[in-house]
């Protein structure tokens, strides 16, 4: 294989963003928590959904690719509370494809220097991504950052901060709330077959004094790309719902690449001094408001928003008691590996062949899932780092845990010196699903359409606040009494019911 | 027979786990054979020929062996021992018909009964402290039929699950009618500590037990203080005690 399309930055550059996958997957996975389920069969599906990212998000992301730059969907999901957030983009996207790569060099099917070229375009589009849409902040990762993430333009900030409705613990509206959290985050946690990544966290923001803002996103709450969702969800009238949350005499110290934070005070429900409703989708102009009119059209929008999630929930639970243990495995492994589905869903160019099935590469190898190898492989790949692919010289001190072990292998730079490799896995080869095939219904915020239809819409939309797309902060900063800088803010307030029309000299004192 | 790019490894030798080490060797050896079988270079092979020739049945195999010697899973998911008992060791306690059955922990403290019929057997980590103790009726839940039964029944008032899944599925359909968990696995951090804390319910996690049986009344000691992640990360004890009342 001629090795001269690809050259030593590239590499240098490729190596430096697995080693910091490295370092924060492991730092994620040995101080949150272990995922444990009585219920899936949690390793096992993890296991097989690292082997279909491998084989297919190359392809997968080279499809979104010729119809959307990596960079302009990190602009376009910043104006949405869907899975291109954290736990998808800041950590799963490379981290799954690493960890399939890991696993078959420890089988002996790979080497470091096998499919080399998708390795490097995957962290690549990673790294596009991540700038974009960390370009608020000016990170790539809310590691870098300090475990913090500050996402949002100031003029989005100030309509979730003056839109929010003020609550307290033990009135109506605080109630409401925090009964639809806790069971929107149970049935995301039953959505995503035990995973957390239907929520996520984002923030924190600072209030003034004693106050800061962190949004949570529910997302693929009704029926939209799972199969099994297909009915049960139907009465959730939202695929994805935003709540931000004003936050009294807690401060978020810290806010992971899973969309987790650690506080100080433990952050409590009766901490919650305000709270908005949002939906959003590839199809809307950014956040949209839901029962925002009255602090009393809030409390029920909550009310009957948590009945309908908890009369999903019992739907749900009950299908999937009823499931064989390979069905609760090709579930969790399509909830795993279809974590970052929407970065097709906003280039248009979502096909359910691609997201929702295991492709034949990676099926080949379920008979080896039993719970105990499971385990304990994957307790060796993400903690232990005791595959013998992870042991590294005796000088070697890596960071955490200062053992002679790394989680990922490097590519070898040995390829630019003549040693032959291979570029590509190749294309998505066909899948298949031990589970009912995904009804042609997706709720969107146009309504119930066929996918053929949601993709074609998306491709015809461009969002009104796109045109404004490199009209920055910093910009913002210097041309505030512009009238594009009022134009711009003024489009975003479109839909706030105190800032419309106000523009862009708004500051925060200006809100109350 | 062929060489592998990984047989040679100046800082790896084997995995750490018993079994994946049994199958990674074994793969190792069908790749072996399935590249001499092939007649090709590597690079022709390995996503070219290799997609052909190694199959699950492959893997079939490679799991059969280390059944035939013996070998029997631990289980994580119930479902996987239901599935295929004879593959995976025995899920004791899971059907709920002995009355005496019991959760054990070798490490839980136990004490003896005070005046009042109180006597300590288990300690666990507080999620959330409250102002108060809770007691109630512990029901172990362990199973999708225990949880099918509740969700007919409806959970009797002032019930304590003994959970020993960390998970927020298995009980979701019911968690929220608990007075409080008991759950015999993860952290404060776990999918059920994050939900018991949402919905207000009382929750140990990490709990060792000893001797709790079904209908039992137990009280947990829930005032006292959460354990906090400084705590998980330098190995601090932080325990909150349940007692049982005989």
């Amino acid at each position: 294989m001629a090795n001269n399309r690809i050259s030593y930055a590239q590499l240098l550059e490729t190596n430096n963003l697995i080693q910091a996958c490295t370092d924060e997957t492991y730092w994620l996975c040995v101080t949150r928590t272990v995922q444990e389920s009585k219920l899936f069969p949690v390793p096992s599906y993890m296991l097989l959904s690292y082997l279909n990212a491998f084989y297919r998000y190359p392809s997968v992301l080279r499809k979104i690719e010729s119809r959307m730059s990596a960079e302009e969907i990190g602009d376009r999901a910043r104006a949405m509370g869907i899975k291109v957030q954290n736990p998808s983009m800041g950590w799963a996207l490379p981290g799954f494809y690493l960890l399939g790569r890991e696993w078959l060099i420890n089988m002996g099917l790979l080497r470091p220097q096998d499919a080399i070229e998708d390795c490097i375009y995957v962290m690549d589009f990673w790294k596009r991504f991540q700038l974009s849409w960390h370009r608020n902040d000016g990170h790539i990762t809310n590691k870098e950052f300090g475990h913090r993430s500050q996402i949002l333009p100031e003029r989005q900030e100030q309509i979730f901060e003056a839109d929010a409705y003020a609550c307290e613990d033990g009135d109506d509206l605080h109630s409401a709330a925090s009964q639809f959290m806790a069971s929107a985050s149970q049935y995301g946690f039953l959505i995503s077959c035990e995973s957390r990544i239907s929520l996520c966290n984002e923030g924190p923001y600072k209030l003034g004094d004693n106050a800061e803002m962190i949004v949570r996103d529910y997302m693929d709450l009704s029926e939209s790309d799972f199969p099994w969702l297909d009915e049960v969800a139907a009465g959730v009238p939202y695929n994805n719902l935003t709540v931000p949350m004003r936050v009294k005499d807690c401060h978020f110290y810290l806010m992971d690449d899973w969309g987790s934070f650690e506080s100080e005070p433990e952050f409590r429900a009766e901490h919650i001094a305000g709270v908005g409703l949002y939906t959003s989708d590839p199809l809307s102009e950014g956040y949209e408001p839901v029962g925002m009119s009255s602090k009393e059209e809030l409390t029920k929008t909550f009310l009957e928003l948590n009945q309908q999630v908890k009369d999903a929930t019992t739907k749900l639970w009950q299908r999937m008691a009823a499931w064989t243990r390979d069905q609760m495995i090709d579930a969790g492994a399509v909830t795993y590996f279809a974590i970052c589905k929407d970065l097709a869903h906003i280039a248009g160019t979502y096909e359910m062949e691609d997201w929702m099935l295991i492709d034949e590469r990676a099926e080949r190898f379920r008979p080896l899932l039993n719970d105990e190898y499971s385990r304990d492989c994957l307790g060796e790949l993400v903690g232990l780092l005791t595959h013998p692919s992870q042991r590294t010289n005796e000088y070697t001190m890596m960071q955490h845990s200062d053992g002679p072990t790394r989680m990922y292998s490097p590519i070898p730079y040995s390829i630019l010196d003549g040693d032959d490799y291979t570029p590509t896995c190749g294309p998505v080869y066909p899948g298949d699903s031990c589970l009912p095939r995904k009804q042609d219904r997706y709720q969107t915020s146009r309504g119930v359409l066929t996918l053929e239809e949601f993709n074609k819409q998306v491709r015809d939309f461009k969002p009104a606040a796109h045109k404004y797309r490199f009209l920055d902060e910093t910009w913002v900063k210097y041309n505030s009494d512009t009238a594009l800088a009022d134009d711009m803010y003024k489009t975003e307030q479109a839909r706030s019911r105190k800032l419309a029309g106000k523009g862009a000299g708004l500051k925060r004192s200006d809100l109350t | 027979m062929a060489k592998l790019y990984i047989d040679s490894d100046k800082y790896g030798d084997q995995a750490g786990s018993p079994i994946v080490e049994a199958f990674h060797s074994a793969i190792k050896d069908i790749v072996r054979d399935k590249l001499d079988e092939a007649g090709v270079d590597w690079n022709s092979f390995v996503f070219d020929k290799s997609y052909d020739l190694l199959s699950a049945e492959d893997m079939q195999r490679v799991e059969k062996k280390l059944l035939d010697a013996g070998h029997r899973y631990d289980f994580s998911a119930v479902i996987s021992a239901e599935e295929r008992p004879d593959a995976y060791k025995p899920v004791e306690g899971i059907d709920g018909t002995d009355a005496d059955w019991t959760l054990e922990h070798p490490d839980a403290p136990s004490g003896a009964a005070d005046e009042n019929g109180r006597a300590l057997c288990g300690v666990g980590d507080n999620v959330v402290p409250y102002p108060g103790m809770t007691s109630g009726i512990a029901r172990y839940v362990r199973s999708t039929d225990h949880v099918m039964k509740y969700l007919s029944e409806g959970v009797p008032d002032g019930t304590i699950a003994v959970i020993d899944d960390s998970g927020g599925t298995l009980t979701a359909p019911i968690l929220e009618q608990f007075s409080g968990v008991i759950c015999m696995g993860g952290t404060v951090r776990s999918h059920l500590g994050i939900l018991s804390r949402e919905y207000g319910i009382p929750c140990f996690m990490n709990a060792k037990i000893t001797g709790i049986k079904e209908g039992q009344k137990v009280e947990m000691e829930t005032n006292a203080a959460a354990k906090t992640a400084e705590a998980y990360q330098s190995g601090t004890e932080m325990t909150a005690n349940i007692w049982k009342f005989d």
